[in-house]
């Protein structure tokens, strides 16, 4: 081997063993701070040396272009490094002043039911942005995993899992009852008739999920108890149970609209790990309004680089597993066969 | 369930030692027809050895499938079901290696399943729960399952690598490779399986979070995790098996980096991130 071929070796592998440590590093200092440091100039002037000793390296050792599959590798590591460096924010100022492209890079987006939105507000920055198109939001709504379960618990440690079943009567033991959901609420609200409290599911925007639930005990009494997803269960001293309700998310959806100039031009519904890919964008169910439920917070992410990198994860992959994989297969069952 | 399988892959290991000693013990010894009886207790002693491994990896499937049955979706969530799926691993992969790559250590696999078994029965938390809208991707099962796959295989190169820095061979009636070359397969076995593990949790955050790379504490482990073993292909071209401790050291190394990944990152408060519901 020559001494240039062992000095590319050479600094191939410290640069190998320092982004190790980086990376050891970037994990103490949590995903913020790493993703600042990961993107700072010296760390730039890093990735771009890295890419351009692979570069090299491919040049100078005949094996990598001899043999394919380890230039798959190197090549996919290149495509890789590269439509990440394509990709990010510094990399979008660098399109934007060579060929004036402007895009946005990542941002956030609230749209409420009903109405249409193209602002997005930058990440890193107070700036908003506009797309050239419209996005409407139909709805927005939050899907729970059936069956619902309230949860009892006596003064005895005991306790019970109950799916919520309107007017389904379950029994806690003889010795100790039956308990019954009587009515579900969304929006749990109470108004005063009278002299009576009486509780009604409002229709109007807002989320109070509660049940009302019936205890009998075993000598006929009946006791009405309320209980609410969204407030801690609380207990007096006359109860004999401690209730609780919760519910489990099953996805977040939005149903979404694509309007340009007036006219619908794709729709979709988001969902998490379903997002949408528009005009150059991919949009992410991010967050929604938790009090109403009225409006949805959709992450707006720039397309640039994401095929230059999963072109390089394809690369990567089918190079990894043809040379320390099928090349090993196939020149077994070769000299089987001979 | 679980704690039969732990109680089989410790007897199983126990039993296999015990073989291995009275077969080295008879092979050394000056009166032969004792020496060949004491041998064919050995071998007797090795098969029952093998069977309480296969008894304990049935019962890990067993209680693996009930899990499966009883949670309804790919037992792979949390780290009680990683583990639990590791202990039922090792068997085949012990299986596998031997079979089809002439690699040994079917003892020390037997403690690795006992090992990674024992922190699904006696530390983490079996409370079964249903999948966040994040998990509910069709990356999920294999994203994990490919990376529980490759750890096992990088745990016996570390094995292997261990057994090349205490000086050990390979016993030459079974055919088998010596450890530094043993260790060097078993990473080309298992490479593959991490890269597709770490481009299909890149290509799975792409989807969920909006970015193929979030910095995330959990990845910059798996990251240098990777790169260790990138490390060790380079150096071993560099110097081939001149240097072969430090070969060891790398893939010894590597398994290091990859317990911090699978278990300090998620137990320890130091690095909270996407990856907690994982613990």
């Amino acid at each position: 081997m020559s001494k240039f071929k062992r000095a590319v070796l050479r600094i191939g592998l410290a640069l190998i063993i320092l982004l190790i440590f980086l990376s050891v590093y970037g994990a103490f200092i949590g995903a913020g701070r790493a993703k600042s440091f990961f993107n700072s100039l010296p760390l730039a002037v890093y990735w771009i040396t890295l890419i351009l000793l692979l570069i090299v390296g491919i040049l100078v050792f005949r094996r990598l272009i001899c043999v394919p599959w380890l230039l798959f590798i190197h090549a996919g590591c290149i495509l890789i490094l590269a439509g990440a460096v394509w990709g990010s924010q510094t990399g979008l100022k660098l399109q934007s002043r060579l060929f004036g492209a402007d895009k946005i890079p990542v941002g956030q987006m609230a749209i409420f039911e009903g109405e249409s939105e193209n602002r997005v507000a930058l990440e890193n920055d107070d700036e908003v942005r506009e797309l050239p198109f419209y996005l409407k939001l139909k709805d927005f709504r939050i899907e729970y995993y059936k069956p619902e379960y309230l949860y009892i618990q006596n003064r005895g440690g005991k306790s019970w899992k109950i799916p919520v079943e309107i007017n389904a009567e379950f029994s806690l033991g003889d010795n100790i009852g039956t308990v019954r959901v009587v009515r579900k609420f969304e929006n749990f609200k109470i108004k005063i008739e009278g002299d009576n409290r009486v509780p009604y599911d409002d229709p109007q925007p807002g989320s109070n999920p509660a049940l009302e639930v019936e205890i009998q005990s075993p000598d006929g009494q009946v006791t009405t108890k309320y209980v609410f997803e969204r407030f801690p269960s609380h207990i007096h001293p006359e109860d004999r149970f401690l209730l609780s309700y919760k519910r489990v998310i099953s996805d977040y959806v939005s149903e979404l609209q694509i309007v340009r100039n007036d006219k619908v031009v794709a729709e979709k519904n988001i969902e998490v790990n379903h997002p949408f890919h528009f005009g150059g964008y991919h949009f992410y169910q991010h967050s929604y309004d938790d009090q109403a439920g009225q409006y949805t917070i959709l992450m707006v992410v720039s397309d640039t680089g994401v095929t230059i990198v999963y072109a390089g994860y394809l690369m990567l992959c089918v190079g990894v597993f043809w040379h320390f994989w099928l090349r090993h297969i196939f020149k077994a069952k070769k000299a089987d066969g001979d | 369930m679980i704690y039969i399988a732990i109680a089989a892959y410790l007897l199983a290991f126990v039993t296999s030692m015990l073989a291995f000693i009275i077969r080295l013990f008879a092979t050394n010894m000056l009166f032969r027809r004792i020496g060949r009886i004491l041998y064919l207790f050995g071998r007797v002693l090795y098969l029952f050895g093998r069977i309480l491994y296969l008894f304990g990896f049935a019962f890990a499937v067993f209680a693996y499938g009930y899990r499966w049955y009883d949670v309804r979706h790919v037992p792979l969530q949390n780290l009680f079901e990683v583990f639990l799926c590791l202990g039922m691993i090792c068997y085949p992969v012990s299986w596998f290696c031997r079979r089809f790559l002439r690699i040994g250590g079917g003892c020390g696999d037997m403690l690795i399943g006992a090992i990674v078994l024992f922190p699904a029965g006696f530390v983490f938390n079996a409370q079964p729960q249903r999948l966040p809208p994040a998990l509910q991707s069709w990356l999920f099962a294999p994203h994990v399952a490919v990376y529980a796959l490759s750890y096992i295989f990088m745990a016996k190169a570390a094995l292997q690598a261990v057994r090349q820095l205490a000086g050990q061979a390979s016993n030459p009636d079974e055919k088998l490779l010596p450890p530094e070359e043993a260790t060097y397969r078993m990473i080309c076995v298992g490479f593959p399986l991490l890269t597709l593990g770490l481009i299909l949790g890149s290509w799975w955050g792409k989807l969920a979070w909006g970015d193929y790379w979030d910095w995330d504490p959990k990845e910059m482990w798996s990251l240098a995790s990777w790169l260790v073993y990138v490390g060790y292909f380079h150096f071993r071209y560099m110097f081939g098996t001149k240097r072969s401790r430090i070969n060891s050291a790398w893939a010894i190394t590597g398994l290091l980096v990859i317990v911090i990944t699978l278990l300090w990152v998620n137990l320890s408060q130091l690095f909270p991130g996407l990856h907690s519901y994982a613990t």
